[in-house]
């Protein structure tokens, strides 16, 4: 069985082709705003990739806030998409932490893979993608290169500020006053992963979890969650990034 | 001769008075990196552009958030939260007044004073942009206007842009997605000014205000947000008789005054 998943993201699309549990192409593009457009080349660039046709496919699925712009697809809740990749795991998965561009999401899974409780923050930007990509943005450091800064980094400095519009004017004074980028946009991480085990500790996370969304490929950003969130970690088999297109896929 | 000096967050102010209480110099202007930097300056100016000798100044009273420094240097016998200043400040442009809702640069304030002009209770957000004069600095950026155009241009709506998303970041995006779907400066300037008093309204609703109200801060130069709060409180706000900004300084003054009589 041959499936594809879309999960159009607010800050990045992206587009899986599973057959059956397998992961067999993938693609990852910015959503911009002519994105709807974009989609059917998209789509037929990944089949075709793949070696397949479009009549080999037997289900398309899509997520996130422009689910419904992929006119082929149902159209599949995210909380609903996420929830389906326990099956991905061998064992069992409790927590899944999903660190997107525009919201932190925590769920909470009981053994058969239902949704016991879970927390979402959209309505700040505090800790999400968007922060991250707006302070990096100021340091011109992009997504790919936080993980080298970040490892560099001796002295950390500290945000003060939660809000994404008063920590961009910290970073650009922590600029101003000559301080070095790697230290600041260690900073920067070090307050992501402070929000993100905040949210998780509201929701009382322990026990096994993981951790998908954009955010989860930043590998530093990753360990400094895992300092701070109770419980253990188990990383999501394929880039985290995808998860909630293969979730979709698996609907 | 008193002298309130006020070092915030974006901006600094110094006002002067006299045995009267009357206003006699002000100044305004953007802060330096270092408050003591940015109050010396101030008192250049006025030794400038006044003529008032440092010196011949009885008693100074420094509130903001550089007000430690200024005293722990010297150049102040006292220093007075900002919210007890802005209460004193306005009481005596109005003893009316027992609510002033003041709008800075980087937070906002809803603060309830008694028949003497004395701090009853305040709430104040400093946490999120969003009810800030930030919110309107980033806001007229991506407009490509000036700040002040904001209250003025927004006159003309017909059909003002609904803001859904309470933060700044992503109201930003909100409103370059209706830039782009070609929605006029006009009603998105609109739909700002409303948004932003709909942020200060869950303020003042948790402080309860009482009549009467008065708005201070920068963001009170903006006519069309003091227009949406008056029409969502149902009351009409006092504007104060001198520059908004200066009633945190000017109640510092005023304070100074009243502890330089008594020595």
């Amino acid at each position: 069985m041959i499936r594809l998943g879309c999960d159009l993201g607010s800050l990045y699309s992206k587009f899986v082709l599973l057959k059956d549990q397998e992961l067999i192409n993938w693609k990852i593009v910015p959503t911009t705003g002519n994105i709807a457009q974009q989609i059917d080349g998209f789509l037929k660039e990944l089949i075709s990739s793949a070696g397949i046709s479009f009549e080999q496919i037997d289900c398309i699925s899509a997520t996130g806030m422009g689910a419904n712009l992929v006119k082929e697809a149902k159209a599949v809740d995210t909380l609903n998409s996420l929830r389906q990749l326990f099956k991905m795991f061998s064992s069992e998965v409790e927590y899944m932490i999903d660190l997107g561009g525009q919201s932190i999401t925590c769920l909470h899974l009981n053994s058969k893979g239902e949704i016991v409780d879970f927390m979402r923050n959209d309505k700040c930007a505090s800790g999400s993608g968007r922060f991250l990509e707006l302070m990096s943005k100021k340091l011109e450091i992009e997504l790919e290169e936080i993980d080298q800064f970040v490892q560099s980094a001796k002295n950390p400095i500290e945000l003060s500020n939660q809000c994404g519009v008063f920590a961009e004017s910290e970073v650009i004074s922590y600029i101003n006053q000559g301080v070095e980028k790697s230290e600041i946009i260690a900073g920067v991480c070090g307050s992501v992963a402070k929000m993100v085990s905040a949210q998780a500790g509201r929701l009382g996370v322990e026990g096994v979890y993981t951790l998908i969304g954009g955010g989860a490929r930043i590998n530093s950003l990753v360990e400094m969650v895992k300092e701070r969130v109770r419980g253990s970690y188990q990383a999501f088999p394929f880039n985290p990034q995808l998860a909630g297109a293969i979730g979709s896929a698996l609907l | 001769m008193y002298a309130g000096i006020d070092i915030g967050s974006l901006t600094a102010k110094l006002v002067v008075v006299n045995q009267k209480g009357k206003i006699i110099a002000q100044e305004l202007m953007g802060v330096l990196p270092n408050p003591l930097d940015s109050a010396q300056e101030l008192i250049r100016r006025i030794s400038e552009r006044n003529r008032i000798k440092w010196q011949e100044i009885k008693y100074v009273v420094s509130t903001g958030y550089g007000r430690e420094k200024i005293q722990e240097q010297g150049w102040a016998k006292e220093n007075i939260s900002e919210i007890s200043c802005h209460g004193f400040g306005a009481f005596h442009l109005n003893p009316k007044v027992r609510t002033i809702i003041d709008i800075g640069g980087q937070d906002s304030k809803v603060i309830k004073i008694n028949k003497n002009g004395e701090l009853e209770n305040f709430v104040m957000n400093d946490k999120c942009a969003a009810g800030t004069g930030h919110f309107l600095e980033v806001m007229a950026r991506v407009l490509e206007v000036e700040l002040g155009e904001l209250g003025t241009i927004s006159k003309k709506s017909r059909r003002p842009v609904e803001i859904s998303s309470r933060c700044t970041i992503y109201a930003e995006t909100e409103v370059i997605h209706s830039l782009q779907q070609g929605t006029s400066k006009v009603d998105i300037a609109a739909g700002i000014n409303k948004a932003m008093a709909e942020r200060v309204l869950t303020l003042v609703r948790r402080v309860g205000a009482e009549k009467e109200i008065m708005i201070t801060g920068g963001v009170a130069k903006n006519q069309a947000v003091k227009k949406e709060l008056e029409q969502a409180l149902g009351i009409k706000i006092i504007y104060p008789k001198i520059d908004p900004q200066l009633i945190g300084a000017y109640g510092a003054a005023l304070f100074a005054r009243k502890r330089g009589e008594k020595k």
